[in-house]
């Protein structure tokens, strides 16, 4: 959720996602456009192939993988055009049947409903059905917020299924490849490194759980040292762990994103992980010696930190990533941390955060227990000195980034110098 | 996002139960009235066998495609390869093994301007 400055730095770009969408959108119209067809034909067509590019870029888009995120300057970035690409392809190709209705319409009604009813139709265009129909449930499922996140995941991938039944009924339709020697093998690698790289971890790096200290109600933090070649990871960086098997813990074996709490001299990260669910409420159990995969290092929050003083401001497990950077090294800027935590069993980290502020003169540490939005927030944000002046970085509940931005907003600070990170990608 | 995801499907589906109405409440179309029909030799239909003037025997049926051959799917090429011939087998494998849908079939009647002698 940083700033495109940042995203620069890092060597990626935030036009790189819809520059290559756009590439795909200008490959499939350049060599389908339907120049001696006119009418709603013409737009039918152009309406399908606009659809077919779009969807298989978000398929690309879809992609987990460290290099290709920095490239699209970051996974959030890239994320969020995986989002608009997918749904914008989606309205597409909900207008390419109907167009091509409109366009026997003129003839006569039950031309039009010929066109539309399956039955009436060839299995090519059944298969035309089918993808649409499964696009429809994989995105009704994805806007679904309440969802459980693992059947929110597993509904959401027959978005990926009417992906490929769309792409199967081009080709039936269209006789020859055409485009889809492009499309076709870019689906086929996005979902296979989707499947086999990313949710079965053939692209991870092994790991070993060094030691775990609990931090607070419900709160771990595990030291990982690397088994082989290390990740290089700065302060604010996430990785995607899966925690393995030990002497008595068996790991849920599944990917999380965790930020990076402590970086070692020697390779080793920490990350603090909050029972928030089924998987991360079992990894309160860790044990030392478990094997972890990582894939990272993801995400450039507090990558961009203006050379000016600082205001951060952290709620609950959100705390990790300020904890990363203060454990980095004494700070080279005046910075206010406003920590917020339920209670105080809550408040992980306090009392090294507490030696850290006693050790540094630049850092002003403000903590507050409060449950939801502190009410005291805008009073909490008045009291911090040169407020307007100041660059933010803000990580926790989504509520509550909302309720920060909003105030520092109404504060007079620029919307470019607020950064933000959340913990979830829905 | 979601909002655009939900409006337009439910438009969506809208117009295809505005297609399926129409349809349904459009009256059936009177079976046109039967004139004698022409006959053509099959090398009569062979000096048809050019994009701009299409004709095709198929089934035993002449059919004049000139002016449907811009609307058809695949690509111009494909199909006016053949203009002025008996192109039933074409129709029927769609060179690659796959019929004409129903749809099709449809389309043909209003193309048609004799049969076969
Ligand atoms: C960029 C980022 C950084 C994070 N850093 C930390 C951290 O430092 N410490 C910490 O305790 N938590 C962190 N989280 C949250 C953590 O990933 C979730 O709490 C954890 O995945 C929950 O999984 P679960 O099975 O226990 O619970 P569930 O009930 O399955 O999930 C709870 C919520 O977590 C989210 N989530 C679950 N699995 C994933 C996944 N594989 N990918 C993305 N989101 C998922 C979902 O939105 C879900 O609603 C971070 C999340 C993100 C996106
Ligand atoms: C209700 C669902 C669908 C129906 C009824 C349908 C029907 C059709 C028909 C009849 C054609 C041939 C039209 C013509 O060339 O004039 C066609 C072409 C096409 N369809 Fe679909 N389709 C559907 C869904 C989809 C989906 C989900 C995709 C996305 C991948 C898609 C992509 C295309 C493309 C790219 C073409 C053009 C092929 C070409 O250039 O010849 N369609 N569709």
């Amino acid at each position: 959720m940083s700033a495109a400055p940042a995203a620069l730095r890092r060597g990626g770009s935030l036009v790189a996602a819809p520059a290559v969408l756009l590439a795909l959108l200008a490959a499939c119209l350049g060599w389908a456009w339907p120049a001696e067809l006119g009418g709603w034909r013409a737009l039918s067509i152009v309406c399908a192939w606009a659809g077919t590019a779009l969807l298989a870029g978000s398929l690309l888009l879809m992609v987990r993988a460290a290099r290709l995120a920095a490239l699209f300057g970051g996974l959030d970035a890239q994320y969020r055009w995986h989002h608009r690409s997918g749904t914008v392809a989606y309205v597409l190709l909900l207008a390419h049947p109907l167009t091509l209705a409109a366009d026997a319409w003129a003839e006569s009604p039950v031309r039009a409903w010929q066109v539309l009813a399956p039955w009436a139709q060839h299995w090519t265009v059944w298969l035309g059905w089918l993808a649409l129909l499964l696009l429809m449930a994989g995105l009704a499922a994805t806007f679904s917020l309440h969802l459980p996140y693992r059947r929110w995941r597993a509904l959401h991938y027959l978005a990926g299924a009417g992906v490929v039944t769309g792409l199967i009924h081009v080709w039936a339709l269209l006789g020859e490849a055409g485009p889809l020697w492009l499309l076709l093998p870019l689906a086929a690698l996005a979902l296979g490194w989707r499947l086999l790289g990313s949710d079965l971890g053939l692209a991870a790096r092994p790991y070993r759980v060094r030691s775990v200290v609990p931090h607070a109600a419900g709160l771990i933090e595990a030291v990982l040292e690397p088994c082989g070649p290390r990740m290089a990871v700065t302060p604010g960086q996430f990785v995607f762990a899966a925690f393995g098997d030990g002497a008595h813990f068996h790991g849920c074996g599944e990917f999380h994103p965790f930020t990076v709490s402590g970086i070692g001299a020697d390779g080793a990260l920490a990350v603090g992980i909050k029972a928030l669910g089924p998987c991360s409420r079992h990894v309160q159990a860790l044990e030392p010696g478990v094997t972890v995969r990582l894939e990272g290092p993801f995400g450039g929050f507090l990558a961009e930190r203006a050379a000016g003083p600082q205001l951060w401001l952290a709620g609950g497990v959100g705390i990790t990533p300020f904890m990363a950077a203060l454990r980095a090294g004494p700070l080279t800027q005046p910075t206010t941390l406003l920590y917020f935590h339920r209670s105080a069993q809550d408040a992980a980290y306090l009392d090294e955060l507490r030696q850290l502020a006693a050790a540094d003169p630049l850092l002003t540490l403000v903590s507050e227990a409060a449950d939801g939005p502190p009410p005291m927030l805008a009073a909490r944000l008045a009291e911090v000195p040169g407020l307007a002046g100041r660059s933010a970085q803000l990580c926790g509940p989504a509520p509550l980034i909302q309720a920060a931005r909003d105030a520092l907003l109404r504060h007079g600070m620029p919307a470019a110098a607020i950064h933000f990170e959340l913990f979830d990608f829905r | 996002m979601r909002r655009l995801f939900l409006s337009a499907t439910v438009l969506f589906w809208l117009a295809v139960s505005g297609a399926w109405l129409g349809a349904r409440l459009q009256p059936p179309l009177a079976p046109p009235a039967a004139p004698a029909e022409a006959r053509y030799t099959l090398d009569e239909i062979a000096r048809h066998d050019r994009a701009e003037d299409c004709w095709m025997a198929i089934d035993g049926v002449v059919y004049e495609l000139t002016a449907y051959l811009p609307e058809h799917p695949s690509s111009l090429r494909v199909i006016a390869e053949w203009c002025g011939r008996e192109a039933s087998e074409a129709y029927h494998t769609k060179t690659r093994g796959r019929p004409h849908s129903p749809y099709a079939d449809s389309l043909l009647p209003a193309w048609r301007i004799g049969v076969v002698s």
